[in-house]
């Protein structure tokens, strides 16, 4: 089956005076796709989330969402998006039952259908036993799953959540996951950003990596990790190591990158078969007594570090 | 009208407060028809206890003595200023007087003045004062024209048994007397201003909230769809509280509220008024941020323009300067409007006017201050 574009964004600019918050930003998104969203605070990754949903004039560029241009009086569109905010957005005065039937009244208008879709979100976020509670009686997990619900009641084709696993203990983190795959096996297109890389390896199938506005990588995790000089990050605790050894393993094939710091060595080294046995077989040559030994492949973050110059929560 | 029926559900939240709201209000009606008790019209003399002490033993000391009597309650106390002054100092008597020698000399046809002992600047001692004064007045009229003196004695004495027929002037059609739904129309903003502003501020914080607000607007309904209905939302409330406020007096006074000739004149100031706490109320509730400051905020506002603007107190009592300040405020107006209506069941065309003044002021406080709060809340918007 061949995937169609559900969202293209093309050379969107948005300033707020002097500072650019998006850069001629480019993105698409395909139906079905779980598309992750990385990037360091102030990247504008929000600022591209507010003017996909037409909560923010931009200065250049097109968004279309469906085939459709989107803007705020796209309520056909807008019908089919769910949205999370990355604050729990619910009224304190109202019961869960009551916040998940007003958000689905602002869709749904069939009394009956909504009740029945307020039913199935309810079972879906696990919220049963907490129907007749107020917000701020419950957990903090159970608050986040309450704000999911309140997003995708109405079930959209396309929901947006920004950080929605923020200051959720990790039993509720595992749960908001697992149900946010499930909505898109189910069939929802999901736009996922979050600072926790995990998460985004996790559960997402395609991910851009966006900083100072714009795209400066996409593909799956595995097409993003070829896209770096990294293959594998070998960790050996080591002590007192000289100068005249450490430019030895830099001078060793695939190596890129050496540091020693606190009785740690560090190698990155290219993509290549037996770069461990390799460094090993070095150090014993040189007689170097060495503890534990580590072998990593490339993550997220590495890629992440690699393409940005920085740390994702810097 | 999904939006509607929520600003309602977190209405019926605060219905709690509001009842609170209500029973005071109802108790305040309650305690004012106890203390006025529809007698207010009656009157009673003042009875004092009272000493004369008799240097004289004559005709006129006795007749002045017999007098007093007459009104006040005569104690036995012996000549010594010393006992007097703890008489007085207990308040076992509130005035004594002393008829010296030679009254009829020194005092009726000389300059002489007598010697009396009494609370200084107290209302009792200006009273006795003037019945020693009125009588010691006659006598001399009397005398001087003639009349022999124990005649003119036993005259002043006896004309002060009659009793005049008092008949207050029934501008109202209340007998004179204001009618009791008065005083809870003289309340009234207070209960408006309270209940409209807590429970529209705890709406107004609610719906306020950016994620909330951020999220409808990712609705298909339109934000000025949302807005219509909030307004909605406001209206209902207001018609309810209004409706609730109107109905206690018709509870509680029937037809004596009923068939006064000014009900509708009464209806409009506090559909008028109720106008003005609406939009205080989203002045407020643009105003305040936080739930936890609603209450401070709210108490200062509706007590402080109570007790500025005549609620609590009547207007004649307040003075000059607050009353001038008081004109800046809206319930002033609907204080004046109240006690015209009170006072008045025929109107002349200055205090039609007069009326007409009150129900325009506030109109216009109400379109004021609605306005202001539009311009800020656009401009927190924005800002």
């Amino acid at each position: 089956m061949q995937s169609t574009n559900i969202i293209q964004i093309e050379n969107l600019v948005k300033r707020y005076q002097n500072l650019v918050a998006l850069d001629h930003l480019n993105l698409e998104i395909q139906e079905g796709e779980i598309f992750g969203l990385l990037g360091p605070n102030g990247s504008g990754k929000t600022t591209a989330i507010n003017c996909l949903l037409a909560l923010l004039k931009y200065d250049k560029g097109t968004i279309t969402i469906f085939g459709e241009p989107m803007t705020p009086g796209s309520y056909d569109i807008k019908r089919q998006i769910g949205v999370v905010m990355q604050n729990v957005a619910v009224f304190e005065q109202m019961t869960v039952r009551e916040n998940i039937d007003y958000f689905c009244g602002l869709y749904i208008r069939d009394k009956e259908k909504r009740r029945q879709l307020v039913d199935e979100a309810i079972a879906f976020t696990g919220l049963e036993d907490f129907t007749k509670m107020r917000p701020k009686k419950l957990s903090g997990g159970l608050l986040r799953r309450l704000n999911i619900a309140c997003g995708i009641v109405h079930k959209p084709r396309l929901i947006i959540l920004d950080e929605p696993t923020v200051a959720v203990d990790p039993q509720s983190r595992n749960k908001i996951l697992e149900g946010i795959v499930e909505l898109n096996r189910q069939g929802s297109t999901i736009i996922y950003t979050s600072h926790y890389m995990e998460e985004v390896e996790q559960i997402c199938t395609r991910i851009a990596i966006i900083d100072h506005g714009h795209v400066l990588a996409t593909g799956t995790t595995e097409e993003l990790k070829q896209m770096i000089k990294t293959g594998e990050t070998i960790t050996i605790e080591a002590i007192a190591l000289d100068e005249e050894l450490l430019s030895g393993i830099r001078n060793l094939p695939h190596v890129f990158d050496v540091s020693y710091e606190e009785q740690t060595l560090k190698i990155r080294l290219g993509a290549a078969r037996h770069n461990l046995v390799r460094v090993l077989n070095y150090l014993q040559e040189k007689d170097v007594r060495f503890g534990r030994v580590f072998s990593e492949l490339p993550t997220l973050n590495d890629v992440f570090l690699e393409i940005t110059g920085k740390e994702l929560r810097d | 009208m999904t939006v509607y029926r929520g600003f309602l559900t977190i209405t019926r939240r605060n219905i709690r407060m509001v009842i609170l709201y209500l029973i005071i209000f109802l108790s305040i009606a309650v305690m004012v028809q106890k203390m006025t008790g529809g007698n207010a019209a009656e009157f009673e003399q003042v009875s004092l206890h009272i000493a004369v002490i008799d240097q004289d033993g004559g005709e006129l000391a006795r007749g002045l003595a017999d007098y007093l009597g007459q009104y006040h309650t005569l104690v036995d106390l012996p000549d010594d200023p010393s006992v007097i002054q703890d008489r007085m100092f207990y308040r076992e008597i509130y005035y004594a007087l002393t008829i010296p020698g030679d009254v009829e000399n020194r005092c009726l046809y000389g300059d002489g003045t007598l010697p009396v002992t009494k609370v200084p600047g107290s209302s009792s001692g200006f009273y006795v004062d003037q019945q020693i004064d009125t009588f010691m007045n006659a006598v001399r009229v009397m005398t001087a024209s003639g009349i022999p003196l124990s005649d003119a004695i036993q005259s002043v004495i006896d004309s002060s048994a009659d009793k005049a027929e008092v008949t207050l002037i029934d501008k109202n059609g209340f007998g004179g007397e204001q009618p009791l739904h008065a005083f809870m129309y003289q309340y009234m903003p207070y209960i408006l201003i309270s209940i409209l502003c807590y429970s529209m501020c705890y709406i107004m914080i609610a719906f306020r909230n950016q994620d909330v607000k951020r999220r409808m607007m990712c609705s298909t309904i339109p934000a000025r769809n949302q807005n219509f209905q909030i307004i909605l939302g406001f209206a209902t409330v207001g018609a309810a509280v209004y409706g609730i406020c109107t109905l206690m007096p018709f509870l509680m006074y029937g037809k004596t509220f009923a068939n006064d000739p000014n009900l509708p004149y009464y209806l409009l100031n506090s559909f008028l008024m109720t106008l003005v706490a609406l939009s205080l109320s989203f002045l407020i509730g643009t105003l305040v941020r936080s739930e936890e400051v609603i209450s401070a905020v709210v108490n200062v506002v509706s007590l402080g323009m109570s007790f500025l603007c005549g609620v609590f107190v009547d207007l004649e009592i307040l003075g000059k300067g607050v009353r001038t300040f008081a004109q800046f405020l809206p319930a002033y107006w609907y204080e004046v409007a109240n006690e015209l209506l009170a006072n008045n069941s025929g109107f002349s065309h200055a205090q039609q006017m007069s009326l007409y003044t009150c129900y325009g002021l506030q109109i216009l406080f109400a379109a004021a201050i609605l306005g202001v709060a539009l311009v800020i809340s656009r401009f927190s918007q924005t800002a």
